[in-house]
């Protein structure tokens, strides 16, 4: 007995669907709008996340020795280092060498470091720390220790890079689902309104229905189901077009935007992430028929 | 059986649409409530399918108090009943058979039993031949018939008909008013709302006389 039903008021709602166009166009628009708002946010922060996983497995010390310190004291330093508990080893950079891998992972700015006419590239120590994830207090202990050389300038622990594009991506994820929020809540308003003039165009149909026997449920199964399909079809139009702006990003603005390009990226959504955004879709499309027919508290 | 005991209704002070009626139908009776037009016959009407509450007074069919049906369960009494109206109250853009198997789709009649019930009810009409017609394409007597298949087709125990003839010339009326007898010969109890006494006279049955919502003869009892 249910699926007969069920097959009456998809065909019911198919019927709606088929009968104002144009209401349920602009509905799945709106309701696409919003949720594409939310995967490309989405989509951002998979990206920083990515990005802030990938630093953070790499978590290293980089300390900056003076350029005239003699290459006994740079390894004497290099070996108090290496005894650190923390450590899991480390490595002393030449100027040459660092400018070297500057020029490899950004060959676009190679232009900048032969334009200066001198290597400003420091020598270095870079430690590699056994856990990445370790305290933050003991990492600054050793970089306060280390410091103490007369021959170290400066260090940089570049953990903290991460943190702060984890942190971006908490802030997209956050600034998604606020603004994507927002248009959902209209998208509702919107859904609510076509499914309203559609009742009020089936007022008399309604009326007969009643007249003969229609439970209240028959009666809203058809409008319940219109806003389904019509949030499904809006967050897989959604879904679809942030997979067409990640690939569009990428081939004709993520070049122009050099090293930034690595960071400032869409990442694929994930295949939990996608269910998610068309299954808002639909509750949106639930909550906006409800919302429409709540009023209708006759039917 | 149909009960009123007491009932008042108003719309609007002062005036009672409704006033102190009291009346038994019994199981498988043949009714007319008869009144020139304003005298409460639709209303009387409306109530017994819960269309509105009566102001005062109780009013029991088969046994159940219909005031106290709550809104949401209000479907089971229309299941139990057919309604036939004066302007047919057909789907105008739905054939002769979805307008009859509407009233079996609700209940959730599988298939192969719609059919069946519908072309039988659409028999008992003389309307087989025209079931994938539009109501459109059909005359005034031939929607009325569609809308007496729709009010039969799922064996109502009560037949309610507000007014059936009023848009139909004598002729068909009485091709209307043979339809109620013969449903009424097969056990159910029809409660016809007309102002055509002559109409009545000639089917006979019992008669109601309401007259500015009091009921002047053929009351409880």
């Amino acid at each position: 007995m249910i699926i007969p039903r069920l097959r009456e008021a998809g065909s019911a709602a198919l019927r709606n669907c088929r009968q104002s166009k144009t209401g349920h166009l602009v509905s799945l628009a709106v309701i696409a709008l919003a949720f594409l708002t939310v995967g490309l946010f989405l989509s951002l922060a998979n990206n920083f996340r990515a990005r802030a996983a990938e630093l953070g497995r790499n978590a290293a010390i980089v300390f900056y020795l003076r350029a005239d310190l003699p290459p006994v004291e740079r390894e004497a330093i290099a070996r108090q280092i290496r005894a650190a508990p923390l450590v899991a080893g480390a490595e002393i950079f030449e100027a040459e060498d660092a400018r070297n891998r500057f020029l490899n992972d950004f060959p676009g700015l190679a232009d900048v470091v032969v334009s200066l006419g001198r290597n400003p590239f420091p020598v270095s120590i870079e430690a590699a720390l056994k856990n990445a994830a370790a305290p933050a207090e003991a990492v600054q202990a050793l970089i306060a220790r280390i410091r103490e050389n007369p021959g170290v300038e400066d260090a940089v622990f570049n953990r903290k890079a991460a943190d702060r594009i984890r942190a971006l991506g908490r802030l997209a994820e956050a600034l998604g689902f606020g603004f994507g929020g927002l248009l959902v809540a209209a998208s509702i308003v919107v859904i609510s309104g076509v499914i309203k003039l559609n009742v009020l165009a089936r007022r008399d149909e309604i009326e007969i229905l009643r007249l003969v026997g229609a439970s209240n449920s028959y009666l809203r199964g058809p409008y319940l189901l219109e806003g389904l399909l019509l949030g499904i079809a809006g967050g897989a139009a959604a879904l679809a077009l942030t997979a067409l702006a990640e690939r569009l990003f990428s081939s004709f603005v993520g070049d122009a935007l050099g090293p930034l390009g690595e960071i400032i990226a869409f990442g694929s959504l994930t295949a939990l992430q996608s269910l998610g955004l068309v299954a808002a879709g639909g509750l949106a499309g639930i909550a906006g028929s409800a919302s429409a027919l709540a009023r209708f508290t006759r039917i | 059986m149909i009960e009123l005991v007491h009932v008042w209704k108003q719309y609007q002070p002062p005036a009672w649409a409704l006033a102190d009626v009291s009346l038994v139908v019994q199981r498988g009776e043949l009714g007319f409530i008869t009144g020139p037009s304003g005298s409460g016959k639709s209303t009387l009407l409306k109530i017994l399918y819960r269309e509105v509450l009566p102001t005062h007074g109780r009013i029991r069919i088969n046994d159940v108090d219909i005031i106290r049906i709550p809104d949401s369960k209000i479907y089971s009494l229309r299941r139990s009943m057919g309604v036939v109206f004066q302007n047919f109250r057909l789907l105008p853009r739905r054939r002769v058979f979805e307008n009859v198997a509407v009233a079996l789709r609700v209940l959730g009649t599988p298939a192969r039993d719609l059919k069946r019930k519908v072309f039988i009810a659409l028999r008992m009409v003389h309307l087989h031949h025209r079931i994938w017609d539009f109501p459109a394409e059909l005359s005034y007597g031939e929607q009325q018939r569609v809308a007496i298949a729709r009010a039969v087709v799922n064996n109502p125990s009560i037949l309610l008909a507000d007014e059936p003839t009023g848009n139909l010339d004598p002729d068909l009326a009485a091709e209307i008013m043979g339809l109620f007898r013969e449903i009424h010969r097969q056990g159910t109890t029809v409660l016809v709302c007309t102002h055509d006494r002559d109409l009545v006279r000639r089917f006979g049955g019992r008669v109601f006389t309401l007259q500015e919502g009091k009921l002047r003869g053929g009351g409880a009892g």
